[in-house]
């Protein structure tokens, strides 16, 4: 099953004014490694054209990709007001 | 004078044993936890082990929410195309239940709802930013610029513990403190479940497994247990080997897992349901942070309790238990000298007194060998070719245990030396 038809069964209430992971593209842009894309659960680090893209919304807020990232381009804070996934089994 | 006796970060197994507790002695608790309604950001493999359960709620085993029983406890090594399985069933499971499946939006939907009842003020949807300081002394906790008062805070904000770090009373986690959790439900009716595992009603599966056959040296181990009407299935990936090797999609893994032909079978026609993922705890001791300070205590994944042993994965035991050490540490420290770090010292000694830090001392370690290569990349193998060996009839003249065993170590690689020496690594540890 491919993951994008996986986390397609995930309700999210999406916060657009607040994204509570950012990544620092200059930093990104020289990475040697992009092990963001492969530890991420939730595949919401890719690379497009070799360019590192970052989208918060599929987010399942496991906290893995600030792990990950060894080069300090990932900045983490919880979601607000009750944003974010919402499972429904857990 | 505070607003609160004591105020509870995080609501799942940890954050609400630790209000329940702390209401049953009449304090003035306040529990904020983020998701709403809570437990919908929470995941667990999930067997709840053992009875901690029991001392905010004597009842539990009859009011909870909880799935089937453990009734039957697999042990499997997975190569390519073999599976080497111990599957033990017993009817003392009958008699005292040593473990239950859960599914946690239920279970801690249900805890948040006893905390209510025990008279905890419940605030669920609201983010705790960081920790509120008075020089050194933590005053309260901080939300969107408000500071809420109390005089002690206990953290159970689970496994990616923002609060602790942001408020600089943690490091953050590094490769050797997690692994990554991912898992998938996956609907099936319970008769089918019960037809597949030998299972009877309200009886249950809880089987790890190691996962041999993946490639490129990624090092995880898998889980099934099943629920009433579903299995939660999932692999729980070593951080540091999944980096080292930097071409496996951590989410690939489980998928591999799923595929593998011991496995496939018994969730065929099954509907998944649901994808999630967590950190999981897996640093043992040396992952330990500071666990208490003037005016506050850390409890459950938060700090990083949970054990693993490669034949079992536990943490919401060690969540609640170490939850009512920390309410009973405020309790104490409220009706004698107040709340210092000195009286809050008493955590860590009730939790050296409890399995809960003596098991991270017992076993401190065994992560060198959950996360070995022997258990991960050799042992899978030499099971395999013992087992071909006595049970794959070719018609030529048989052979001893011993030299079919000596044959299956030397195509392996392994030098006796090294084996001997893990071996007894394992032994000693394990």
């Amino acid at each position: 099953m491919k993951i994008e038809d996986r986390l397609s069964l995930l309700n999210y209430k999406i916060d657009k004014s607040y994204a509570h992971i950012t990544v620092k593209p200059d930093i990104c842009e020289t990475c040697p490694d992009h092990f963001c894309t492969f530890a991420c659960p939730a595949k919401c680090y890719t690379l497009i054209d070799a360019k590192l893209n970052f989208k918060y919304e599929d987010c399942v807020e496991c906290g893995t990709c600030v792990v990950a990232c060894a080069h300090g381009s990932v900045s983490w804070t919880n979601s607000k007001g009750a944003h974010g996934v919402k499972y429904k089994y857990g | 004078m505070s607003e609160f006796d004591a105020i509870v970060v995080g609501g799942g197994p940890a954050g609400t044993s630790a209000a329940m507790r702390l209401a049953a002695n009449k304090l003035n608790v306040l529990l904020v936890e983020k998701a709403d309604p809570p437990g919908s950001k929470n995941v667990s493999g999930g067997v709840l082990w053992g009875n901690s359960l029991s001392g905010v709620m004597p009842d539990w085993e009859k009011t909870a929410p909880l799935e089937r029983y453990v009734k039957s406890k697999g042990i499997g090594f997975l190569t390519k195309d073999s599976s080497i399985d111990i599957n033990f069933r017993s009817t003392k499971f009958n008699e005292t239940k040593t473990g239950y499946t859960v599914l946690r939006t239920k279970l801690d939907q249900f805890l948040n709802k006893k905390a209510k009842d025990a008279g905890v003020t419940v605030v669920t949807g609201v983010t705790v930013d960081r920790l509120a300081f008075e020089g050194k002394k933590v005053v309260g906790v901080e939300q969107d610029g408000d500071i809420i008062t109390s005089d002690a805070v206990i953290l159970a904000e689970g496994a990616n513990p923002r609060v602790a770090i942001d408020s600089g009373i943690r490091p953050p986690l590094k490769d050797e403190d997690v692994a990554i959790g991912v898992k998938e439900v996956i609907k099936l009716p319970e008769k089918t479940i019960n037809d597949r595992f030998n299972l009877r009603e309200k009886e249950g599966f809880a089987g790890e497994y190691v996962l041999g056959f993946l490639d490129g040296g990624v090092e995880a181990g898998g889980f099934l247990y099943t629920n009433k009407d579903s299995i939660s299935l999932g692999v729980v990936i070593s951080m540091k080997h999944l980096r080292e090797n930097n071409k496996t999609y951590s989410y690939d893994i489980v998928e591999q897992f799923k595929n593998h032909p011991s496995i496939a079978p018994l969730l065929e026609d099954g509907k998944v349901d649901e994808y999630s993922a967590r950190m999981v705890q897996e640093g043992g001791l040396a992952s330990i942070p500071k666990l208490y300070g003037n005016g506050y205590m850390i409890a459950g994944d938060a700090a990083g309790f949970s054990f693993s042993n490669g034949l079992i994965l536990q943490g919401m035991n060690y969540a609640i238990a170490s939850g009512i050490a920390a309410a009973d540490t405020v309790v104490e420290a409220k009706a004698g000298s107040g709340i210092s770090e000195q009286s809050l010292s008493r955590y860590e000694e009730k939790l050296m007194n409890s399995f809960v830090l003596r098991d991270m001392h017992t076993f401190k370690g065994i992560g060198d060998i959950t996360w070995g290569s022997l258990i991960h990349q050799k042992m899978p193998g030499v099971l395999e070719k013992v087992m071909l060996g006595l049970f794959m009839e070719d018609g030529e003249p048989k052979k001893h245990v011993n030299q079919i065993v000596k044959e299956a170590l030397k195509s392996s690689g392994l030098k006796s030396s090294k084996l001997l020496l893990e071996g007894y690594r394992m032994y000693k540890r394990m």
